[in-house]
């Protein structure tokens, strides 16, 4: 029911906050006698009113509403090391919003005699309750009692209202604090010299910003682009060869894997070609191959990616729907273990009624011992994502699905028997030449039964065979090869290294990629580097090593986590960040003029590289770009050699709406744009009049 | 001075900081080349300038080369 008047009647409450409206909803529900609290709206803003033993008001909050800055007489200088916690409305655009919410959680707390913050039992989390308590409740930070929870169930919620935490944990606020303060210093300092920079040589505005955890991330994605570009193939060759096993043909591996001579390798052919060989050894050993550990979110993120191609940023965004639905635990957590008290049978019990887990449910209940395979990660807050058990009430998209379904899986996997196989391996003799042959079946699944469809192992047998049995040289052959260039990072890959590097924390990572990606620094899923990209990296590395190397937000990560342990001072860690920061300000500022220059030709490449829309079609050497007549103020599509006089192809192009390159065109192979206009859905064009495409319309 | 390949402040008289560092790598690739097929330099430069591998920093060295050698034997001829 929603009513839009404010209950002025109560005079006495329980204020609890949450992060999320989703969130909001679902405590109140959770909390009310009846499970039916009444949503009030104010100005635009849920709350619900619960009734309980007494009564209880639910307000939540839209993420941060508040977020470190700056004096606004500072706007756009640097280096400034002076801040403070203000509004998110007064520093950001686009969170105007946020300013209804802040004047409802203030009125709201006027009345209130116990408040409690149910905001996600995290860093984040944390900080977002505690500065709502400070700020808009008016100091009640020290007062107020902490809901703990891991899934948004009934059972769950209820038990973390009655065991509420006596107080905030002020050491895990402590090191948030801290974190977005360095990080606000890092990122406004650096984006403000090299934004600024570029604007003092090109006189054209544009945001390039660094940051504590971009420098380093960009560093590592920019040396494997280095790498990529300046990679030179080498021949290398491989022997294939085929012998005869029994009564089957089996595919045998020369004992090299690479063959660096050609001359060696038509040797080995050569004198291999037809004989016959011996069966120097052969040997067979069980394998078992123990079971996955449940996820937490980066080893999540992986797994989506590699199976379903989702961006860590998606699976992230999915994960926490799910989170809210109540289907999954809180998924923002390093942990890797499942502890007990999660109630494993219970879990299982309930995933009985999902048909498409049901068998492995209901196998796993019939066990009288239930034991997960955990994986090293810990965290203090919370355990591995695990299903809750309630199964989807509302419509889910198929990623939403597949994310569930996926975690579901897991969860039951680690609890699953190793999978057992049997490897089989033979070495056979031919000429004084060794070739290796190597099969393996799949004994027992264990584990994988779970897992399926999420795992698929192709058997590869081999016939039975016995130490002196000849086997004929069937089929042998060179293949010419060349080494390959590193591959690159995806998404999924970059995570792994970030946290392999200790740089970010499982809630920042997947957003700091993003606005590389925002930034133009890097484009596509195998992620390429811009020249954008390598000239901002190469300046970081050049300028200041110390923000391109993970050195420094390492050794600031172990800092804050000192900060969390009771070690080390919120101030004193600040003070030590602006103390590092401060040379190399001071350097960014000497060397304002060479900085701009390089940026400023980069952003123009940039730039340049937006507007070309392919490759010329008639001089093929010359690409077609996007130009801009200074006579009539049209826009047409001119070849990039017509400047040198070689080539005059042009094309006319529509006047209005926004133009994007789209590839080339599958009936010609000439180049195709994208046109975006306002309210009318996007249509995709060929340039060449004779596109077989227009043939078939007409 | 202006890199030969692309333009950028070049790093020695011909070539600029990335081109320089690619350029060694060509070079150390032809050693390996050389062992392999027995090749000539004149023959590798083609070679990897149309293999799909070779990155595009070391196709823009080995077509510079190409150029620059083919230039030379028009003057000495």
């Amino acid at each position: 029911m929603i009513d839009k008047s404010v209950p002025k009647q109560l005079e006495s409450y329980t204020l609890i906050i949450t992060e999320k409206p989703d969130a909001a909803a679902r405590i109140a529900c959770a909390l009310d006698v009846d499970g039916k609290p009444r949503k009030i709206i104010d100005k635009g803003v849920p709350f619900y009113a619960a009734r309980r033993s007494g009564d209880i008001l639910v307000v939540p909050s839209l993420g941060h509403l508040y977020t470190v800055g700056g004096e606004k007489k500072d706007r756009g200088i640097y280096p400034v090391f002076e801040y403070t916690w203000i509004p998110l409305y007064e520093a950001e655009r686009k969170a105007k919003n946020t300013r209804a919410w802040i004047a409802t959680i203030s009125r709201l707390a006027k009345k209130a005699d116990v408040f409690i913050d149910a905001c996600d039992f995290d860093i984040e989390g944390s900080i977002v309750g505690y500065n709502i308590l400070r700020f808009a409740c008016d100091g009640k930070q020290d007062s107020a009692k902490r809901m703990k929870y891991s899934t948004l169930t009934k059972s769950d919620i209820e038990r973390a209202y009655v065991e509420t935490l006596p107080t905030l944990d002020f050491s895990l606020i402590e090191a948030g604090l801290a974190r977005h303060e360095v990080d606000w210093l890092y990122g406004v300092n650096l984006s403000r010299a090299l934004t600024n920079a570029a604007k003092k040589v090109s006189g054209s505005h544009a945001t390039i910003s660094a940051g504590r955890v971009q420098g380093p991330t960009l560093s590592f994605i920019s040396r494997r682009e280095k790498n990529i570009q300046s990679f030179v193939p080498t021949p290398y060759w491989t022997i294939k060869t085929v012998v005869r096993l029994g009564n089957s043909d089996v595919e045998v591996d020369f004992e090299r894997k690479k063959i660096d001579v050609e001359e060696e390798a038509e040797a080995v052919v050569k004198s291999c070609k037809g004989k016959n060989g011996i069966i120097e050894k052969s040997e067979s050993a069980r394998l078992e191959r123990l079971p996955p550990p449940p996820f937490d979110l980066t080893s999540l993120q992986t797994e989506a990616y590699k199976l379903f191609g989702y961006t860590p940023i998606q699976t992230s965004m999915i994960a926490q729907r799910l989170y809210l639905d109540a289907l999954i635990s809180y998924p923002r957590t390093s942990s890797q273990k499942l502890p007990p008290a999660i109630g494993y049978r219970a879990i299982l019990k309930q995933l009985l009624k999902s048909s498409e887990h049901r068998e492995c449910a209901a196998d796993l209940l019939g066990r009288k011992r239930l034991k997960p395979r955990e994986g090293r990660g810990e965290d203090p807050a919370h355990p591995a994502i695990y299903p809750s058990g309630n199964l989807p009430e509302r419509k889910h998209s198929s990623a939403e699905r597949n994310i569930w379904n996926l975690v579901v899986r897991r969860f039951m996997a680690s609890f699953g028997d190793p999978a057992e196989a049997r490897s089989l391996k033979a070495t056979i003799e031919v000429q004084g030449y060794r070739f290796h042959a190597s099969g393996m079946e799949t004994i027992d699944e264990g584990w994988m039964r779970c897992y399926r469809p999420f795992i698929h192992l192709v058997p590869k047998l081999l016939p039975a065979m016995k130490e002196g049995e000849e086997a004929k040289v069937r089929r042998i052959s060179m293949e010419d090869r060349f080494t390959r260039p590193p591959p690159r990072y995806n998404p999924s890959t970059i995570l792994k290294k970030m946290q392999n590097e200790g740089i970010g924390t499982k809630a920042t990572r997947a957003g700091i990629l993003q606005t590389l990606y925002d930034r133009k620094f890097i484009r596509e899923k195998n992620i390429e580097v811009t020249e954008l990209g390598l000239e901002v990296s190469d300046l970081l590395v050049t300028d200041c090593p110390t923000i391109a190397s993970p050195e420094l937000t390492r050794t600031l990560e172990e800092r804050m986590t000192m900060i969390q342990q009771g070690k080390a001072a919120r101030e004193e860690v600040v003070e030590e960040a602006i103390e590092i920061l401060k040379p190399i300000t001071e350097k960014l500022k000497d060397k304002e003029q060479a900085i701009g220059n390089q940026l400023s030709q980069a952003l123009a490449k940039a730039r340049l590289e937006d507007q070309i829309v392919g490759n010329c079609p008639t001089c093929k050497t010359g690409r077609l770009l996007i130009i801009r007549s200074k006579k009539t103020g049209k826009r047409f599509l001119g070849c990039t050699e017509y400047f040198e006089g070689k080539c005059k192809t042009s094309f006319p192009l529509p006047q209005q709406g926004l133009i994007r390159p789209s590839g080339t065109c599958r009936d010609c192979g000439w180049p195709k744009i994208r046109i975006l206009m306002k309210g009318k859905r996007p249509w995709n064009l060929c340039f060449n009049p004779q596109c077989p495409s227009k043939k078939r319309l007409n | 001075m202006k890199c030969k390949i692309c333009d950028k402040e070049s790093a020695d008289e011909e070539l600029c900081r990335i081109h320089l560092k690619t350029y060694a790598k060509v070079f150390q690739g032809y050693e390996v080349w050389k062992k392999g097929l027995r090749i000539s330099w004149e023959d590798y430069l083609r070679r990897i300038r149309v293999n799909s591998l070779t990155g595009k920093w070391a196709k823009e060295v080995a077509e510079y080369l190409i150029s620059k050698e083919e230039k030379e034997n028009v003057e000495k001829s």
